[in-house]
């Protein structure tokens, strides 16, 4: 049978009754955002990975690239997110070579709204979509429910309201790139100082019309830690010897070397 | 009236009737105290500068998602220097304000020229809110007293569970999301409020509540702002939200397939 | 025995099933942080971050949670932050009573008792709080008393409480008390010999266990207060933590 398995939903309902531990997931409570430019669009994301109060990933990447004009922004279940991202970027490539055509971002909306609709919410994801194609720059957003947006300016995640009032106050009509990627950068942060389940970096891409989509790996780096106040390397001796054999793994013999004379090319 | 002894002080039962002795032995109605609130305010917000600090809170009172009342004032002025803002249950607001009326009216009969503190002020609401809370039957509200004391601004925050907390930038409800970052973005730790003057927080406070009324679905572009300092209380009422862009709005359409 | 057993942690989480959940006033939350207490020879140290929480939301930067009380008795009461405030608040008084009373200062064993019969007063409705008290004993040596939320206590060397208590205690229990560790002198054949650390190695205990939570715990950061007890008084130092 195609699509996820639920056989053992009933039985984990029961044994979570019974007062066993549901296992957890890794969230990446985010702040993620994206907005438009003149020519183009601009996604940003923070790096913090969390499994409930645990810092699970400092520095993990939540910026995932559904085609080279396409790229996504991934917030809620971690592996969700990154799943649900490679099966559409495969379904986009074949889509692009069975079509001959670029990939559009509507497209790519639409196969991940009817996916996550599919599955009720069950998978996790919740997903700011944007990209460059035929019909100019996009920006979209699903919920995991399978809803839609567009929108000039869109944040998600648990850092979202911290971001969007960020944008909400500093957003304009007209931008250029290099404005539009200072405001994703300030709405992250604002995620980043605010919002507990967002820390660390930020990630940025940018696709602009008729050029190459980059890719901002740790564009900012505002929380980089401080040197440590001791030194915590154990001296030789502290590992607790419990006991000590001394195996042989080869018989050494001797052997006298004859003395030969050496062969020499005439 | 019964004359003997055990019956003294009970109707009589020729003129009466007899005592219906099921209403003693009805069964015990539990006690029901709030257990949610009904008519609501949204956020507080304030923020500290170099002389004072600054609140607001705009003027709705929602009855669910209805906006019931568009003019409920929910700044609370006590003594010359000190401003209560209640956000939550507008019944406990209410209970409240009489609280804080009742008291100032007893520190006043000493006519002593002495005045209740902001700080004052704070212990007493966050001792009242933690005693409801432990009796099961909380005040729904969270509270930002906000003033000037021996010339330097005070600001405190509690709530219905009676945790407190301080910090030069405060906010209830949906401002702790919208507002908080756009004040910590001008205000991030103790002393950041020197370098703010009064006319920039207002500027800041105006650009909080638009926020807040883009965003905050229980909100309303009409509010007051309180402005304490050593002076004392300022409130200015009715101010509303200005240079508002909607306009890019009717440029959206649909939500992703759909092109017009 | 378990320090824990007493604690109704139903009233904090609703366990996933499929009867219906009563909607109900929880008169507690979760206002996160961390603390952490370490004795010296001849003093004591209690420190705890100034970051305040409720959600995945920063309260305050800055609000202290560790108090000199009177007496040279420290302490912190980390968890529920109303609970904890007015269990402080009322150790305060106590102290102040007992002067009033008695004329003399009161000794730390005796604050320590005095604190369990206070949690344990409220034993059905607790203070929903780990307690930690530091300062000195009749001896001037360092004492660290920690408390489970209904009052069972004892003294310590060193002890951590709060959000973060489970990513520090390890760690002091290898440093401090040099658990797992032996004699790099023998060679590894003895084990580490229990030494007093000097106030100045501790602090940077503390401030390297702070940033290494800081790093790891969401709920942890901001700012760390460190109060130092020694037979002096009480010295508060302060160091900023990362913010995000």
């Amino acid at each position: 049978m195609p699509g996820l398995s639920f056989e053992n939903y009933q039985r984990n309902q029961h044994l979570a009754t019974s007062g066993f531990a549901v296992p957890k997931t890794t969230s990446t409570g985010t702040t993620i955002v994206g907005c438009k430019f003149d020519g183009g669009v601009v996604i940003a994301a923070d790096t913090r990975a969390t499994a409930g109060d645990i810092v699970a990933d400092k520095n993990c990447e939540k910026l995932h690239c559904i085609s080279s004009n396409i790229w996504c922004a991934g917030a809620g279940t971690a592996a969700d997110t990154e799943m649900v991202t490679q099966i559409i970027s495969s379904n986009i490539e074949l889509h692009s070579l069975s079509t001959g055509r670029q990939p559009r971002v509507v497209t790519c909306l639409t196969m991940l709204k009817q996916h996550l609709f599919k599955y009720q919410g069950h998978i996790g994801a919740y997903l700011i979509v944007a990209g460059v194609d035929p019909t100019g720059p996009q920006l979209m957003s699903i919920h995991a429910h399978g809803s839609t947006d567009i929108g000039y300016y869109l944040s998600l995640g648990s850092g979202s309201m911290a971001a969007m009032a960020v944008l909400e106050s500093k957003w304009k009509r007209e931008m250029n790139k290099e404005e539009a990627m200072a405001l994703c950068t300030e709405a992250i942060e604002s995620g980043i100082w605010n919002d507990l389940g967002s820390g660390s970096n930020v990630d940025m891409c940018v696709m602009e019309v008729g050029k190459d989509s980059v890719l901002h790996r740790n564009y900012r780096t505002p929380n980089v830690r401080a040197q440590k106040e001791r030194s915590y390397k154990f001296a030789r001796g502290t590992t607790g010897i419990l006991g000590q054999t001394v195996r042989n793994l080869v018989d050494v013999v001797e052997v006298p070397i004859a003395n030969e004379e050496m062969e020499v090319d005439s | 009236m019964e004359q003997r002894p055990v019956n003294w002080g009970r109707p009589r039962d020729d003129i009466y009737g007899a005592y219906d002795h099921n209403i003693h032995n009805a069964a015990k109605m539990p006690t029901v105290h709030t257990q949610q609130p009904i008519v609501t305010g949204t956020s507080v917000i304030a923020v500290k500068f170099d002389k004072g600090v600054m609140m607001a809170a705009d003027n709705l009172a929602s009855y669910g998602s209805l906006a019931r009342f568009t003019d409920q004032e929910r700044l609370i002025p006590v003594g010359k220097d000190t401003v209560v803002g209640v956000s939550g249950d507008i019944s406990d607001l209410q209970y409240v304000e009489r609280l804080l009326e009742q008291l100032e009216i007893e520190e006043n009969y000493d006519n002593d020229g002495h005045e209740l503190k902001s700080s004052n002020i704070f212990e007493y609401l966050s001792r009242v809110f933690y005693q409801r809370r432990s009796k099961m039957d909380p005040l729904w509200n969270a509270v930002i007293v906000a003033g000037v004391e021996d010339g330097k601004p005070f600001l405190s925050y509690v709530d219905l569970l009676g945790v407190t907390y301080s910090s030069p930038t405060l906010a209830t409800g949906f401002g702790a999301y919208l507002a908080v970052p756009l004040l910590r973005q001008v205000v991030d730790k103790e002393g950041d409020e020197d370098n703010l003057t009064e006319e920039d927080a207002r500027k800041l406070i105006d650009k909080c509540m638009k926020v807040l009324f883009y965003r905050d679905a229980r909100s309303i572009d009409k509010y007051s702002v309180a402005t304490i300092t050593s002076e004392g209380a300022k409130l200015e009422k009715n101010v509303k939200c200005v240079e508002m862009n909607w306009r890019f709005a009717e440029d959206i359409k649909g939500y992703g397939r759909t092109v017009a | 025995m378990s320090l824990q057993e007493a604690l109704p942690d139903s009233a904090l989480h609703s366990t996933a099933s499929s009867v219906p959940i009563e909607h109900r006033f929880n008169p507690y939350s979760d206002n996160g942080g961390t603390i952490l207490g370490i004795a010296g020879k001849d003093f004591a140290v209690l420190a705890g971050d100034t970051r305040n929480t409720t959600g995945y939301s920063i309260n305050s930067r800055y609000e202290p949670k560790v108090f000199h009380v009177g007496d040279n008795v420290v302490v912190s009461a980390n968890g529920f932050a109303a609970d904890g405030n007015v269990l402080v608040k009322r150790l305060g008084q106590q102290i102040q009573w007992y002067h009033y009373n008695h004329n003399k200062e009161l000794k730390l064993s005796s604050c320590a008792r005095l604190v369990q019969h206070m949690l344990y007063g409220k034993r059905f409705f607790p203070y929903y709080v780990h307690t930690i008290l530091a300062g000195l004993d009749e001896d001037g040596k360092g004492a660290i008393y920690s408390f489970d939320p209904v009052g069972s206590y004892e003294r310590e060397q060193c002890r951590a409480g709060g959000a973060a208590a489970s990513l520090i205690m390890p760690f002091l229990d290898n440093q401090v008390n040099f658990k797992n560790q032996m004699d790099p002198a023998t060679n590894g054949t003895e084990p580490h010999p229990i030494t007093y650390l000097s106030l100045e190695e501790v602090l940077q205990l503390v401030k390297d266990a702070f940033s290494s939570a800081t790093e790891r715990h969401i709920q942890v950061g901001d700012g760390l207060e460190i109060l130092i007890v020694t037979k002096d008084g009480v010295r508060t130092e302060y160091s900023p933590l990362k913010r995000d």
